[in-house]
């Protein structure tokens, strides 16, 4: 281990773990922005749309995410369309990821008490303004445990990026153990790294999420 | 009374889009032939059925302006059905539901009678507000937002204007110290008295209970009965009331209607329906009712 320059084995882990913490923050918001998208689609009172979200579902949630990274990666310059690695891993992973969350929007929305929606239909609400105001406000309480489980598997899934070219936390981490030939070392510190980053990143931010969306379900102190 | 009544009208005329001016204009003729004595609700022919069940069958009303109408009857009969239906949370099977002079479903085009826009429905809809058994309030907003959120979003009120609306709306209802409650933070009697300012904050002309008091505790009934009363004595509204509370029903209604079966098997002014009821089976219905008391 001596033999092997330690600072480069540092500068390579730091950008791993700097790859997977951007990998993993791009996907989330990927994967939140379509994910509320499409499971709104997917209660949408019009035929076509709620068409079109089960069939992206289906397909993000029912195929191998390594294989739809391929796809994109491999397969679409076929057809012309080039889109760099990156590209490919953000919006790979959070598409794949959107497909869950779609699917915990809907049941969240679904879940909401069908008085709130007689309520806002007796108080002449647009089905957008209803939506926005009255029915994800409450859903987003429901769904944000989900999505607590949801974004620690982007995190984790977040490794696949190394199959399209780009050096993430696990491959820095088992460079470094090729190279210096302790394994339990860096394999141990790949599996605390992802532990620490979830509760670092994740963790928190839901938490934040949840303490602002919970406003009138707890009884609390009268601002 | 004054201002409160003045305002009645115009919210729904304050920002008329530009294609729906049209019908407006043409809604305004054909309002102005008509008497104002003409009934502000008529329910013609009316049929709802749940599958193979027939819950009304060919229901006539006819409620006029002002008019104050308690709906009595045995559990299924049909009563929350009748509201549900002019709030348009049901769809009919049958007949037409007249609003104001306008169906409330259907419009009129060419002579035919085709099912209405979402655009339609709305106009009319706003006519019409409803105080739910279950209050059904926002839980994630305040008292003072609850009564907000619709004026703004619906109407386009300013925050200012309906916050000041909001706020004369909670002392209307006794509640002008608990603005800032969330609906957990309230008791039973005072979410509904919440529930009511939300629906007055619209400005209908025709306000639905449907049990009302009924997911009350007993002593905190009359709080919620007394904010109706004064409603009923100090505003032009007209009230349609599906009710238990018989002593209520007497001093409250101009008519009290008794629901059996969906059909109304007897109508009248309370004195006579509850007091001196000629039907069977208003009799044996007033009786079990007094009985348990
Ligand atoms: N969504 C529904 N699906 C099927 N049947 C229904 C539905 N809603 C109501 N019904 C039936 O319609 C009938 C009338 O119901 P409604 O709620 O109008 O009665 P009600 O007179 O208000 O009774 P209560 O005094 O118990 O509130 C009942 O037999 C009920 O079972
Ligand atoms: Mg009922």
């Amino acid at each position: 281990m001596s033999k092997v320059d330690l600072s480069f084995i540092f500068a390579v882990l730091t950008k791993g773990v700097m790859t997977t913490v951007i990998v993993t923050l791009g996907a989330c918001v990927v994967a939140i922005v379509l994910g509320l998208f499409v499971g709104l689609t997917r209660v949408s009172p019009r035929r076509q749309l709620r068409w079109f979200s089960i069939a992206y579902i289906e397909f993000f949630r029912g195929t191998s995410m390594l294989v739809q990274l391929y796809w994109w990666f491999f397969v679409l310059p076929i057809f012309g369309i080039f889109l760099s690695p990156w590209t490919v891993g953000i919006l790979g992973i959070g598409m794949n990821a959107s497909g869950y969350a779609a699917e915990y929007v809907r049941a969240a929305i679904q879940a909401v008490d069908r008085g709130q929606y007689e309520a806002s239909t007796a108080l002449n609400f647009s089905r957008l303004t209803m939506m926005r105001r009255i029915i994800l406000p409450q859903a987003m309480r429901a769904m944000l445990p989900t999505w607590g489980n949801m974004l620690i598997d982007v995190l984790k899934g977040s490794s696949l990026v190394f199959f399209i070219t780009i050096p993430e936390f696990t491959s820095a981490a088992k460079q470094a153990a090729d190279a210096t030939g302790d394994y339990m070392l860096f394999f141990a510190v790949a599996l605390f790294g992802y532990y620490i980053i979830a509760r670092a990143l994740i963790t928190p931010f839901v938490r934040w999420l949840e303490r602002r969306v919970s406003r009138g379900f707890v009884r609390e102190q009268v601002a | 009374m004054s201002e409160f009544v003045l305002r009645f009208e115009d919210d729904l005329t304050k920002r008329p889009r530009a294609s729906a001016r049209r019908d407006e204009l043409d809604l305004d003729i054909r309002r102005s032939e008509k008497v104002m004595n003409e009934p502000i609700v008529r329910f013609e022919n009316v049929t709802k059925r749940y599958g193979a069940l027939t819950v009304l069958d060919e229901l006539n009303l006819e409620i006029a302006r002002n008019e104050k109408v308690s709906i009595i009857g045995p559990s299924g009969s049909g009563k929350t059905t009748v509201l549900r239906m002019l709030m348009t949370l049901e769809h009919i099977n049958g007949g037409v539901i007249w609003v104001d002079g306008e169906p409330l479903t259907h419009t009129q085009k060419n002579g035919q009678i085709v099912p209405a826009s979402e655009r339609h429905l709305r106009r009319v809809r706003a006519k019409i507000g409803m105080v739910f058994q279950h209050f059904n309030l926002f839980p994630h907003m305040t008292a003072l937002q609850n009564c907000m959120e619709a004026p703004i979003s619906v109407l386009g009120l300013s925050k200012k204007e309906a916050e000041a609306r909001a706020a004369e709306l909670l002392d209307l209802v006794g509640l002008g110290d608990k603005k800032n409650h969330f609906p957990i933070q309230l008791s039973g009697g005072q979410k509904q008295r919440v529930a009511i300012a939300r629906a007055l904050a619209m400005r209908p002309k025709v306000m639905l209970f449907d049990e009302v008091t009924s997911a009350l505790d007993p002593e905190l009934v009359g709080e919620v009965l007394n904010v109706i009363r004064k409603l009923s004595a100090e505003h032009d509204l007209t009230m349609l009331m599906v009710t238990h509370q018989m002593g209520f029903a007497k001093e409250f209604s101009d008519r009290v209607c008794f629901f059996s079966g969906g059909k109304i098997v007897e109508q009248g002014p309370p004195s006579q329906l509850l007091g001196n009821p000629q039907n069977e089976r208003t009799q044996q219905f007033l009786n079990a009712v007094l009985e348990t008391r």
